[in-house]
């Protein structure tokens, strides 16, 4: 269909009511789906099926599911008819179909974006109504129809695999599903990757980066795949499998989330609020990730505190993630987010820490970090109360961490948090007196204050004739990993921990005290009014949604409806 | 209500932007209301590009701020996107995408229905003439299509106002003419319009007010003659033709006072004069008492050219 015969089947699809009196089902589902649609998603689908790397890529993957079709069936000879040649030919297709999936649809998902902006076409939909979710629900939406796209093209093939023996239909579904699940969550990052620059030298850089990337993600996806087609099959009646999937889906839509609010965030008018979601976002991680990990203690690994040493490790490398992002924000709030800003005293008290800014971020990161250490000091008397069973066999009791060893390591983890974020932010705050700093930067120096941490101490070390080979020593005070590591390798509590637990925590408090008068210029913040155009056009948007109804002023007036009870 | 049609479509206060050192924009302040034309002028360099793109969303100020229709450009963005039509200095045109598909598009990202989008898209093609070009990839457009399309892609969404960054760049004299006609259409139709052009002697024609901008500052706002009053004393460009040589006028006229820029050329004299009509009257007389035997006496208004050159420097940032 020509444009024209296009936009005057549109502009008719009104007038064509009278002349069609009933449309089919599946035809009002088409048209509803059009109108509903994202439209970069279909401008991209428009564009990809004019385009000539889709076209290419896509007779390539047919060409060679189809070649090593031939070749396959060649090189198997007469045993197809017998033997269980399945596996084999799966890898082939495997190896095939995950180029596209984890390299192409990636990269293309990043250039999508890179491309706008190297067009200039990216500020011409920045400036529709279009939202930055939107923009980049679109972009991923469009990579997932290239996914949809190739998967189909070699869908027979896998097809085959499976009535060639040797292969189980949830073993092929399996691989799959996390192939796809890795092709979404690369084309996801690839999106985040396009949005942080729009210089070119860095885009260059960034696209070396992805290509790097992937390559490698494709590299490890070859490697699990060929493991899984190696071993006996995925167990589908095991219930610690599903567990284990149900665990890592969690976490991966989790992260999912977070990316994708995050490369929205990156995209979101500087005046927006860009941070107030994406820690929302990070609160239910945690406590998503909490819910698991007592499920996993309190169920099948009852009684084993080392569940508990993971999930502080974790959520302490979460939160400096996390934090170090934060603390890159901005101290000021634009009038739009003051609007919004919470009044009431509990929500000043409890919502106040979601509100943009670095301070507010930094005590978030730490709050985090703090409530999961107390869940941690209450699991004993928890364990006390609920009568958990600890375990039977002797070497298994005796090699059990003691409480005491985990609540050390968690409070030496809390109290490096506190510690690096702390000094990280406050050398933010006297960078951006100089110079505007970005999330990216604060990111960067967050993580290099933690390298110098690890890394000074270790050259001195190898310097020293004296200290050289030495274990841990006072030295690497300053090594947040060795440090509190240690704490938990001699099982008790130990000198070195006790001498940590005295010095390392104070330092801690006296950080966050440097800290404070920046967060309590923070909480200063409250909430502005409206300005009067805006409230003006609410109130106007709002009578247009719901029109007043006409009053009744005589018995004879008819009765509307909600109106019953008035009447005589 | 009458508030609102009263309060200008576009409004700077007091806008600042500043690149390091450079003081892109610096305290420009101005109103433009519905249905009006704003020309907006200056050298290259001079900031009106940068002030255009705070208007359209698309950068924020160091200081001050941009009203459209009443909304701040830095804190109701989404407001302002809806009521604003932005023509950029560049095409920002898709690969493997057509007239109609492309309209198509920034109709569905204005987030027009069925019904408003094809409405839309037929008025847009309508009025800029690209109805028979629907199908055509946008890539194979010349400029001037191209223009239009930008023109449409601004108009999609019947916006209040519109910012059209130097619009008639590089286009032929007829795009030209064609250009200023829709220009002059959507102002009638009540649409605030900010344009920028080099092209001086068509801002004359189309604008109803012009600004000039030379390194960010706001050197003048108002029609031509308004500007020609503030603050200098209203010039013309002055010729008389005498029956013998103009020499001896010419030493006369060098002391007269509002006389510059003398130029004698045989028995014709020009020079430019600051006076207004009843002061060039008086001259005139006193030219004919001085014996002088006038046979012609002309002075001619200033052309927006003529202004832009005596209220900017030349200056460069």
């Amino acid at each position: 269909m020509t444009a024209p015969t296009q936009s005057a089947a549109v502009l008719d699809s009104h007038s064509a009511v009278a002349a069609v009196p009933r449309r089919s089902a599946l035809d009002r589902l088409l048209l509803w789906a059009g109108d509903h649609l994202n439209p970069i998603l279909i401008k991209e689908t428009r564009q990809a099926l004019k385009s000539r790397q889709f076209l290419v890529t896509f007779a390539l993957l047919l060409i060679c599911g189809w070649a090593w079709t031939i070749l396959g069936v060649a090189w198997i000879g007469p045993e197809i008819h017998y033997g269980a040649q399945g596996r084999e030919m799966f890898a082939g297709y495997y190896f095939i179909l995950a180029f596209p999936l984890l390299v192409i649809v990636p990269f293309s998902a990043f250039r999508s974006l890179t491309v706008e902006q190297e067009e200039r076409t990216y500020e011409l939909l920045s400036i529709t109504t279009l939202g930055p979710r939107q923009i980049v629900s679109g972009k991923l939406g469009s990579a997932v129809l290239q996914m949809v796209v190739y998967l189909s093209a070699l869908t027979p093939c896998l097809a085959f695999t499976y009535m060639l023996r040797g292969i189980d239909f949830p073993t092929i579904l399996v691989i799959l599903f996390y192939t796809v699940l890795a092709s979404l969550a690369l084309a996801l990052v690839g999106l985040l990757l396009g949005t942080l620059t729009s210089q070119k030298h860095w885009q260059v850089v960034l696209s070396v980066v992805m290509i790097a990337g992937l390559l490698l993600a494709l590299g490890v996806s070859y490697s699990v795949a060929m493991r899984v087609l190696s071993g006996p099959g995925v167990p589908v009646a095991s219930v610690e499998f599903w567990q284990a999937n149900a665990g890592f889906l969690t976490g991966y839509c989790g992260y999912f989330l977070l990316l994708f609010y995050a490369a929205a965030a990156q995209l979101t008018f500087a005046s927006d609020n860009r941070s107030t979601r994406l820690r929302v976002t990070m609160l239910a991680q945690q406590l998503l990730f909490t819910g698991w990990m007592l499920w996993v203690w309190l169920g099948p690994a009852s009684g084993e505190n080392e569940v508990l040493l993971v999930f502080l490790s974790f959520v302490a490398l979460h939160w400096f993630v996390m934090g170090a992002l934060m603390t890159g924000e901005s101290p000021e709030l634009s009038p739009r987010v003051k609007r919004r800003l919470p009044q009431s005293f509990l929500g000043r008290m409890f919502l106040t820490w979601f509100n943009p800014g670095p301070g507010t971020g930094y005590v978030f990161a730490i709050a985090g970090m703090l409530a999961a250490l107390a869940l941690v000091l209450a699991a004993e008397p928890l364990q006390e109360a609920l009568r958990l069973p600890v375990p039977v066999a002797p070497q298994a009791a005796s090699s059990r961490l003691a409480f005491a060893t985990i609540s050390a390591f968690g409070v030496l983890a809390a109290s490096y948090l506190t510690i690096y974020l702390g000094v990280g932010l406050l050398l933010i705050r006297l960078l951006r007196r100089v110079t505007r700093t970005t999330v990216v930067a604060s990111l960067l120096i967050q993580v290099l204050l933690v390298l110098l941490g690890i890394l000074v101490p270790t050259v001195v070390q190898w310097m020293s004739p004296d200290l050289r080979g030495a274990s841990y020593s006072l030295l690497h005070i300053t090594n947040p990993f060795w440090s509190a590591g240690q704490a938990v390798d001699r099982g008790s509590v130990s000198a070195d921990t006790w001498t940590l637990l005295t010095i390392v925590p104070p330092i801690a408090l006296i950080v966050f005290g440097l800290n404070l008068p920046g967060v309590a210029r923070e909480l200063r913040h409250v909430r502005i009014a409206r300005p009067k155009r805006v409230a003006q056009e609410d109130a106007q948007l709002r009578a247009l949604r719901s029109p007043p109804q006409p009053i009744r002023i005589s018995p004879w007036d008819e009765v509307l409806p909600g109106q019953e009870d008035e009447s005589p | 209500m009458a508030a609102i049609d009263a309060q200008p479509m576009i409004e700077l206060r007091n806008l600042h932007r500043y690149f390091g050192a450079t003081r892109a924009v610096d305290d420009v302040s101005f109103c433009v209301r519905r249905g009006q034309v704003f020309g907006y002028i200056g050298p290259n360099g001079a900031g009106k590009t940068t002030s255009m793109r705070i208007l359209a969303t698309l950068d924020l100020p160091t200081a001050g701020d941009a009203l459209v229709d009443g909304f701040s450009v830095i804190d109701d963005p989404d407001r302002v996107r809806r009521r604003l039509g932005f023509m950029p200095d560049y095409f920002g045109t898709y690969a493997n995408v057509n007239v109609w598909e492309y309209l198509d598009f920034f109709a569905r990202a204005y987030q027009l229905d069925r019904r408003k989008r094809g409405e839309a898209i037929e008025r847009v093609m309508d009025f800029t003439g690209l109805q028979v070009l629907a199908d055509k990839p946008i890539d194979a457009l010349s400029k001037g299509m191209k223009q239009r399309l930008c023109l449409g892609r601004a108009l999609i969404h019947d916006p209040a106002v519109l910012v059209l960054d130097e619009p008639a760049a590089g286009l032929d004299p007829r795009a030209r003419i064609e250009l200023r006609e829709l220009i002059r259409a959507l102002a009638a139709d009540g649409k605030a319009i900010l344009i920028s052009s080099h092209i001086l002697t068509e801002l004359a024609e189309i604008c109803d007010v012009v600004g000039i901008l030379e390194r960010g500052r706001l050197l003048a706002v108002g029609t031509v003659e308004e500007i020609q009053q503030q603050g200098r004393r209203p010039q013309s460009m002055v010729q008389v033709r005498l029956l013998d040589d103009a020499s001896a006028l010419a030493q006369w006229l060098g002391m007269q006072p509002h006389v510059g820029q003398l130029r004698a050329n045989g028995n014709a004299v020009s020079f430019q004069y600051a006076g207004d009509q009843p002061a060039q009257a008086a001259l005139l007389r006193s030219m004919i008492e001085g014996d002088f035997r006038v046979v012609a006496f002309g002075a001619q208004r200033q052309t927006l050219e003529d202004v832009f050159m005596q209220v900017t420097q030349g200056l460069v940032q």
